[in-house]
């Protein structure tokens, strides 16, 4: 491996979230000196705990999916021998799904999970067959997919409307989108990532994945430099020459990741004046995915929730699907009613999520605690109905809290919204108007959880590896 | 024009693998050789599909194994379009 001097980076990762931690530990085992640069002053971006009053919150994911053999979290932590750091829980059902009329456990095992659909829906024929659909890594099988929506691949499989729309109302919590606008395709990843093999849980907390990541990283011979923000990319003709801090030092490097937000890398770390118009519009053009109100509350010893604690509850209170999103999109708060919740494995906390459009500053500040006590209310209704009584802590993170810790694009959970239309961005993942600048996590690609962003991490770091190994046997 | 098609078809592969162009070739197979996943395989068919505007029969895409066959059919039914408009 080349070395310039004893300053120069090989590579420098800008942001500590899974992305940049896993592509940041792939290339250190390979060899190479490497700098992850994060603006927080904990690595894990939105995949991090925060503590309160003894209490431990996961700040926004609440689990990861895709640790089943073959999956693809299984193998990076495998690989890079992450698991042998972590206990790995998974609550049995890892979710439930409650509509109006049922009440629906995803097992462990599949096959559970198909007989408790096909007991509800005797006369739907393609239960089976459609969750090994979303769950085959063939990419033949995928080709059907492109053009379609969710909601139409739905309509080729079944008939009950209502099957339709339980199979629909998750991507409410995940992807943050309905089924009439969700890329099939994202869907199907979604849906398996999430519901079919999801629910896999590090004991402690979501913060203890990312730490493990990070010491391994510095196990690798990394160095990661928290609370030190990037300002900028530094580019001379059109070639990468490393980032400068906001405290103006200019660190050197070969190669810059960008593990942010594509708008701002592009926008503000490289300049709009060296975007060409195509690129710009193309960029600006670029839908995010929703937000999210996420709710922190810590209830007392007593408390004995109705529902397994772990798994996961998709809480809905309508089929309309349509109905749903325009109150999301209307920030109507009286009217909703969706979430997604979780009580703690040990009893002891309760997160409970509810998909927004981002708003601005003055109306969070406005409503965030009116709306928070308007969700209690309701969160009563899976929970616990002395819920009120319990409660020693409460807080909330609004779109604002998101982008505050992460500068995600308006606070968007899943990066790009996963609509057919936004599909195909390779090159906002290696821009090719300037030269060793990379872009990973889930700016780059369409709707992914942590499986999906430590996937695209990976990725990057074998594209890089594979750049660099010819000039190695020169 | 035709080595046009070859060379951007070639380029947009090249900006979803992340192979330099050079490393690409018409013999490349894309799940042997360039890695294709399934995301990849989606990105490289909707970004031909979006550059060349031009629509790709569903039940074609197991087929093309090769960046040739893609070219192939992407000349094929670029030739299938000027027909039509010239109807």
């Amino acid at each position: 491996m080349s070395r310039y001097s004893s300053e120069e980076y090989d590579v420098i990762i800008i942001g500590a979230g899974i992305g940049g931690l896993v592509c940041g530990c792939y290339l250190a085992k390979a060899g190479m000196k490497v700098l992850i640069c994060e603006q927080h002053n904990k690595p894990g971006g939105y995949c991090t705990s925060f503590k309160r009053k003894g209490f431990t919150f996961d700040a926004a994911p609440h689990c990861f999916g895709s640790y089943r053999e073959g999956g693809v979290m299984r193998k990076i932590l495998k690989e890079l021998e992450v698991d042998k750091k972590l206990t790995i829980i998974r609550p049995d059902p890892s979710d439930i799904i409650i509509t109006p009329d049922y009440k629906i456990p995803f097992w462990n095992d599949l096959e559970r999970t198909i007989n408790e659909f096909q007991k509800i829906f005797p006369k739907e024929r393609n239960i089976r067959k459609f969750f090994y659909l979303l769950l085959d890594t063939n990419p033949k099988s995928f080709s059907k997919m492109r053009n379609l929506t969710f909601g139409e691949l739905l309509d080729e499989y079944f008939t009950d409307e209502k099957l339709k729309a339980i199979l629909s109302l998750p991507f409410f919590g995940i992807g943050g989108l309905p089924s009439f606008l969700m890329s099939a395709f994202v869907g199907a990843k979604l849906f398996s990532e999430f519901l079919l093999d999801g629910g896999y849980y590090p004991k402690g907390g979501m913060q203890t994945l990312s730490d493990a990541l990070a010491e391994r990283f510095k196990e690798f011979g990394g160095e990661l430099l928290l609370s030190s923000r990037v300002k900028k990319i530094k580019v001379k003709d059109n070639i990468v020459k490393g980032v400068i801090l906001e405290n103006n030092t200019f660190l050197p490097s070969k190669y810059v990741i960008s593990n942010c937000d594509a708008r701002q890398t592009f926008l503000k770390l490289i300049g709009k004046e060296k975007l060409t118009t195509e690129f710009y519009n193309k960029l600006n053009n670029m839908i995010p995915s929703n937000s999210n109100f996420i709710i922190y509350l810590g209830v007392d010893a007593s408390f004995k929730p109705l529902y397994n604690p772990g798994s996961f509850i998709y809480y809905f209170s309508s089929y309309s699907i349509q109905k749903i999103y325009q109150s999301i999109q209307t920030g109507d708060i009286e009217k909703y009613n969706v979430f997604l919740l979780r009580v703690a494995h040990d009893k002891s906390t309760i997160y409970a999520g509810i998909p927004v459009t981002y708003k601005n500053k003055n109306y969070w500040k406005k409503n965030k605690y009116k709306f928070l006590e308007t969700c209690i209310e309701k969160i009563k209704w899976c929970t616990s109905q002395d819920l009120l009584k319990h409660i020693v802590y409460k807080d909330a993170a609004t779109p604002i809290t998101l982008h505050k810790y992460t500068y995600n694009y308006k606070g968007a959970s899943f990066g790009w919204a996963g609509i057919t239309s936004q599909f195909s961005v390779p090159d906002f993942r290696k821009p090719s108007f300037i030269q060793n600048l990379f872009l990973t996590g889930h700016w780059t690609t369409l709707g992914v959880g942590i499986s999906g962003t430590a996937y695209v991490g990976y990725d990057t770091a074998k594209i890089l590896l594979r750049k660099e190994k010819p000039k190695e046997t020169k | 024009m035709v080595n046009n098609i070859q060379k951007e078809i070639i380029s947009i592969i090249s900006d979803v693998t992340g192979f330099e162009p050079e490393e690409i070739t018409l013999e490349s197979n894309f799940y042997n050789d360039l890695e294709v996943d399934s995301v990849k395989a989606i990105e490289i068919v909707v970004a031909i599909e979006k550059r060349f505007k031009v629509s790709i029969r569903d039940e074609e895409i197991p087929n093309i194994t090769t960046v040739m066959q893609a070219v192939d059919i992407v000349k094929k039914l670029l030739k299938e379009k000027e027909e039509n408009v010239q109807v």
